[in-house]
């Protein structure tokens, strides 16, 4: 089985969360990958990841893929009870809805964000002239789920919807930490899929060095999920992730390198245009971020008062 | 802005008790009403029933445009107008009825899952087969949904809604699914509750929740409606205590409540969409 990747990064075995998703199930499942990452060759260039390559089929998406394991006898899940089954399923559509917006809107739509770590970091690792390209088509999709799934009426600019998505990441942050409390997996001593998950979704917020971080403040301040992280990382990551020969990855890591160099450059001259262009204020979403009232809210956004 | 109006609203809202003439909208139950919103209607219905609060049902055909957030149905409260199911509980709860206080953190969090079990799984299900299979669209969706319009509107309605749902099952990945998965995902979600559910009576044992009025609203719609074919209200039925769950909630909260109100002010009840 060989599966393709965006690699990693920032102690991390993948900075994509879905990629992380896929390879953090393999590892629990004890499952041989040949691990083909995403970089500046032609090899991989639609930038589609994670795929699992599997005798001429292409399996995407990472719920397809980790069902595909499973039917290969690959199951980390086979301690679980029909109720946990279930349990696991509707936790990991509370993340998708949750944390999954807040998640594409940090690294992908804030503008701060995109073009210092997230842009550079893509664009590195993507041939030359999709490189241009392939980015902001990945920052455009991020933005348009976020409108299309959250933004409804009174919701209408990506302003607006921004409070919104990040009061429910932090509920979902929230009630993530009760449900794990003080045992090392979500369920027990053993990692599940919904481990593979949570893990995929929340270590990138965790270990990725953004200049802006909100998130990732009250992340931290939740420390199991913090210690829950380092566990999987520590017991299940801490040799090198990649399934290249050493040799080749420092090549590839000289390389890189290089062209990481010559991406900075060029995306500091475009991170400079882009604050140009966007007008829109940057420092507003900051401000509504430390307006939040802490858990439960109040009444919903499309409360208002009626005008006969 | 948001912020402001919850706190606001939460402020006003904690002084004020539930008023008598408390309304819910929703669109024409035997003409006009999609799956979907019947779902939804029928949950929020089962909310406040469960929550002993009496509601009049009003249907407009514009209902859809009365809405705050364009997605039906909404209250009308007192000076207040709340739409959907979330945003109506948390407005019941500043009033001080609350179905989920009992429950510790985990079940808070395990109930805000199945939640969004429900809403991801099988109400985009319900949307993507009114508006996204051919079959049904032009049988029932269409017709259904432009009633109230004559030429030209009825057409061009449709296909805004239409490129809309499209848009939205496109951003979330199910553009490139068939009606065989989806129908597959019903079943998987279906099982999932069904296994949750098990031998109790609600969700989380004997007191009902918001979560038991939302998977109520769209079981039981799904079960009670005439599609094309019988695909998707088979799927829902091969779980029996699903289906005695729906009928529980059905016995417990509707028929009495009717028996109650006849000389009351009408609290009829829409059982689904009756559809050809």
């Amino acid at each position: 089985m060989e599966l393709r990747c965006w690699g990693g990064d920032w102690g991390l075995p993948s900075v994509h969360p879905e990629c992380l998703v896929v390879l953090a199930y393999a590892r629990f499942a004890d499952a041989q990958l040949n691990i083909n990452l995403v970089d500046y060759t032609w090899t991989s260039p639609k930038g589609a990841a994670p795929v699992l390559l599997f005798n001429e089929r292409e399996i995407a998406q990472p719920s397809n893929i980790i069902s595909f394991f499973r039917k290969q006898k690959y199951n980390a899940d086979y301690v679980l009870s029909a109720k946990d089954g279930s349990d696991t399923l509707a936790y990991i559509a509370l993340i998708e809805e949750n944390i999954l917006p807040a998640m594409l809107h940090t690294f992908w739509v804030d503008a701060e964000n995109y073009s210092s770590v997230t842009r550079p970091w893509y664009a590195a690792r993507t041939p030359f002239p999709l490189s241009y390209y392939l980015p902001g088509k990945m920052s455009r999709d991020a933005l348009n789920r976020i409108l299309v799934t959250k933004g409804q009426p009174p919701l209408y600019s990506i302003n607006e919807i921004e409070a919104q998505i990040y009061k429910d990441a932090k509920e979902c942050l929230n009630l993530l930490s009760n449900r794990l409390g003080s045992s090392t997996y979500f369920f027990g001593s053993t990692p599940t899929s919904l481990d593979a998950f949570v893990f995929g979704y929340i270590a990138p917020l965790y270990k990725a060095p953004l200049p802006k971080v909100h998130l990732k403040e009250h992340l931290k301040q939740l420390s199991n999920l913090c210690q829950f992280c380092d566990h999987i990382l520590s017991s299940y990551f801490s040799q090198n992730a990649s399934g290249t020969s050493p040799a080749g990855q420092e090549a590839i890591d000289a390389n890189l390198q290089k062209l990481t160099q010559l991406v900075n450059k060029e995306s500091i001259l475009i991170a400079k245009m882009d604050n140009n262009l966007r007008r829109s204020p940057q420092n507003r979403p900051q401000k509504l971020a430390t307006l939040q009232p802490t858990s439960d809210g109040g009444i919903g956004n499309s409360a208002q008062p009626l005008t006969p | 802005m948001s912020l402001v109006t919850d706190a606001f609203v939460s402020q006003i809202a904690a002084v004020e008790p539930w008023p008598e003439n408390a309304t819910i909208y929703q669109p024409m139950k035997s003409e006009q009403v999609l799956l979907s919103d019947n779902a939804s209607c029928l949950a929020v219905q089962a909310f406040l029933r469960m929550c002993n609060l009496p509601v009049q049902v009003v249907c407009r055909a514009n209902a859809e445009y009365m809405s705050p957030s364009g997605k039906v149905p909404f209250i009308h409260v007192g000076n207040q107008v709340i739409s959907e199911l979330g945003p109506i509980v948390q407005f019941v709860k500043a009033k001080g009825h609350s179905l989920s206080d009992g429950l510790d953190e985990v079940q808070k969090a395990e109930m805000k899952a199945y939640m969004e079990l429900v809403n991801s799984m099988l109400l985009t299900a319900e949307l993507y087969i009114q508006w996204c299979d051919e079959a049904t669209l032009e049988e029932i969706t269409q017709p259904r949904y432009s009633s109230p319009y004559s030429w030209p509107l009825n057409y061009v309605l449709v296909v805004q809604k239409k490129w809309e749902i499209k848009r939205k099952m496109k951003a979330i990945g199910w553009a490139g699914k068939t009606l065989e998965q989806v129908y597959e995902d019903v079943d998987q979600c279906c099982q999932a509750l069904s296994q949750r559910l098990g031998t109790q009576p609600y969700f989380f044992n004997k007191q009902p929740t918001e979560l038991d009025a939302l998977v109520f609203g769209h079981l039981f719609t799904i079960l009670t409606t005439q599609l094309t074919n019988d695909e998707l209200r088979e799927k829902v039925k091969g779980y029996n205590n699903l289906n005695a769950f729906c009928r529980r909630i059905e016995q417990n909260y509707f028929e009495d409540h009717d028996k109650d109100s006849a000389s009351g002010y009408s609290t009829r009840l829409t059982k689904g969409p009756v559809l050809p």
